[in-house]
């Protein structure tokens, strides 16, 4: 094995990559606080559970004891776990919402193809112990919101795979058939239903309405049409539910419905979404409403990181670096008031005042300064400004002198 | 709003898929230099590649959409959209041995491996699976396997070489596939485009 080489789908995040990805948890972090969501943190090492959503997805480990362990390779099921220790009335149907929000990596024992990572950052929020529009329309909200504050403008795609069930039961598809047609009504796949639904001699308005599905969607008339020809009651609620959705929203112009919305139909229960940007051609984020599945109530949505910094970099990058200006110095003193002012300080390793200064160059510091013995002119500026010079004065208590 | 990127397989789909386009309302001018790998048309580009690599430059968003054989997507696994069966390059992926085997399959030759491995465990087969570039027929003849995984169009290539169609996996023709996140962000172009697409190949309603 080559000395050093990482295992696929793993990589280093040097100094730059590093600070941006940092920058952008922090930013999320504070906007699911600023909405009431209180961070938790889960292990990374968690028992195998065969009946995880993801179990076929996750690396494997053996345990001392001879037990079979497996890396996180989804948030969700641990943090029902979480919810079941902690929360355990919740757990039990309490109907009150529990807001959480959690960010970590998570593993994939996938091959390595297509640009996947394997080992990827995960950020993302669940609304649980509750169950309606307004709490969808939240998350949907929250989803938008947490594309536009890194920087990108958000369009969400909304559907509802209740809907897609619903037919399904009013068409009577039997059950060995569903997840091919589910698949081919995901893939818009229009030729591949038709021939599902003769195949299988569907007729009757749910089987037109299954033949229709792949392209309803565009803007909120879609569910319109869909509601003026729904087959069945449990049809009808499917779509008024996303209709209640859409009515919590001012502004409903960033989002995208598509009643043809039928991945992991087994797994998600209601209103489902995920979040794109322009010319990115990757979802951003995607989640739904899984009642029942982990928990009686609960909806949430994950990103990742890694996509979401790579689209941010694909639209010209982050913006403004607002960080504070990199000084060094070999005087201490100096280097605690800087500190204290708000400045980041690198101590120079060398003392000699020809080495200092190549020290400094090399970090890329915006400012080197000297010992107080070498007078008023003690602050050079190497790439910082006259203003960031008199702030540095200041905080030293020397005169400024531009 | 930016061009619609199409990516095409090049060979003997490209004219007929250039001509599709054409009757859809989508002229693309073929450049004079036939070792051009990107056409430009009118609020269109066009990548040209290999059709294995279709599904991967609109999976990654690259191409905003593309046309590619179903055999392909199969193999490919891919969850793109696939809205439109444009009819043309029809073929059958079929299991074919030589005239008269009777023997139980015990290697399998083709440029599918994982369909043709989907297949056989589907079939409770126990055949070991092996991934050659082209001419897999000749993997038959030569005794390398005794039995190949290969589309099938009129059958003569087949019975050139006395071997014979035992069974038939899937139906495959050209798709139009679309990027997931396209298709959403630029529905205003695209959603005629299928409409039209549609039409052409008759498969409008």
């Amino acid at each position: 094995m080559t000395q050093g080489a990482l295992p696929e789908g793993t990589r280093f995040l040097a100094p730059a990559e590093a600070a941006a990805r940092a920058a952008a948890i922090d930013v999320l972090r504070r906007l699911y606080e600023a909405w009431g969501y209180q961070r938790v943190e889960v292990p990374a090492l968690e028992r195998l559970d065969p009946s995880h959503p993801r179990g076929d997805k996750s690396f494997k480990l053996v345990d001392v004891g001879g037990g079979v362990l497996s890396l996180r390779s989804d948030f969700t099921p641990s943090l029902a776990r979480l919810v079941r220790s902690a929360f355990p009335a919740v757990a039990a149907g309490e109907e009150r919402p529990l807001r959480l929000s959690y960010d970590g990596l998570v593993w994939h024992a996938i091959d390595p193809e297509l640009a996947r990572g394997r080992e990827f950052t995960q950020v993302g929020i669940e609304l649980i112990g509750v169950s309606s529009a307004r709490a969808d329309a939240e998350l949907i909200h929250l989803a938008r919101e947490s594309v536009r504050a890194l920087g990108l403008s958000p369009r969400v795609e909304v559907g509802n795979p209740a809907y897609v069930t619903a037919l399904f039961d009013a068409a009577c598809v039997p059950d060995e058939a569903r997840r091919g047609l589910a698949d081919a009504i995901d893939r818009k796949d229009q030729t591949g239903v038709e021939e599902i639904v003769t195949g299988l001699s569907l007729r009757g308005p749910a089987a037109d309405a299954l033949v229709a599905v792949p392209d309803l969607y565009g803007d909120a008339s879609v569910v319109d049409v869909a509601l003026s020809s729904a087959p069945s009651q449990a049809a009808s609620e499917a779509l008024e539910r996303l209709a209640g959705v859409l009515d919590e929203f001012e502004d409903s112009s960033e989002l995208m419905l598509d009643l043809g919305l039928a991945r992991r139909l087994s797994y998600y229960t209601g209103v489902t979404f995920r979040a794109y940007t322009f010319d990115f051609g990757q979802p951003l984020l995607g989640g739904g409403r899984y009642d029942g599945a982990l928990l009686p109530r609960a909806a949430g949505f994950a990103m990742g990181l890694g996509r979401v910094l790579a689209a941010v970099a694909a639209a010209g990058g982050a913006g403004d670096d607002d960080s504070s200006p990199l000084v060094v110095t070999v005087d201490d003193v100096a280097a605690r008031r800087l500190r204290a002012g708000g400045c980041r300080v690198a101590r120079a390793v060398s003392t000699d005042p020809q080495h200092v200064e190549r020290e400094a160059q090399a970090l890329g510091a915006d400012y080197l300064v000297t010992p107080e013995s070498t007078g008023p002119d003690r602050i050079v500026a190497l790439k910082g400004n006259a203003v960031g010079r008199n702030r540095i004065a200041a905080l030293l208590g020397t005169g400024a002198r531009t | 709003m930016s061009d619609l990127v199409l990516a095409l397989p090049k060979g003997r789909v490209l004219e007929r898929a250039l001509a599709t386009l054409a009757k859809a309302g989508v002229a693309v001018e073929v450049p004079a230099d036939p070792r051009a790998l990107r056409y430009a048309g009118d609020g269109v580009s066009v990548l040209v590649m290999r059709n294995a690599d279709v599904p991967t430059y609109v999976d990654l968003g690259v191409a905003d959409a593309g046309l590619v054989g179903q055999d392909v997507l199969l193999e490919a696994g891919s969850r793109l959209y696939a809205p439109v069966d444009l009819g043309f390059g029809a073929c059958r992926l079929s299991l074919i041995r030589p005239q008269g085997a009777t023997t139980p399959v015990a290697r399998v030759a083709t440029k599918y491996p994982r369909l043709t491995t989907e297949y056989l465990r589907r079939a409770g087969s126990p055949a070991e699976v092996i991934s050659l570039e082209g001419n897999v027929e000749l993997a038959c003849l030569s005794g390398l396997a005794d039995a190949v995984v290969d589309v099938v169009e009129t059958g003569a290539t087949l019975a050139a070489n006395d071997l014979v169609e035992v069974d038939v996996i899937a139906l495959s023709s050209v798709r139009f596939v679309v990027n997931r996140a396209a298709l959403k962000l630029k529905s205003s172009t695209l959603r005629p485009l299928i409409a039209r697409l549609r039409e052409v190949s008759g498969r409008s309603e």
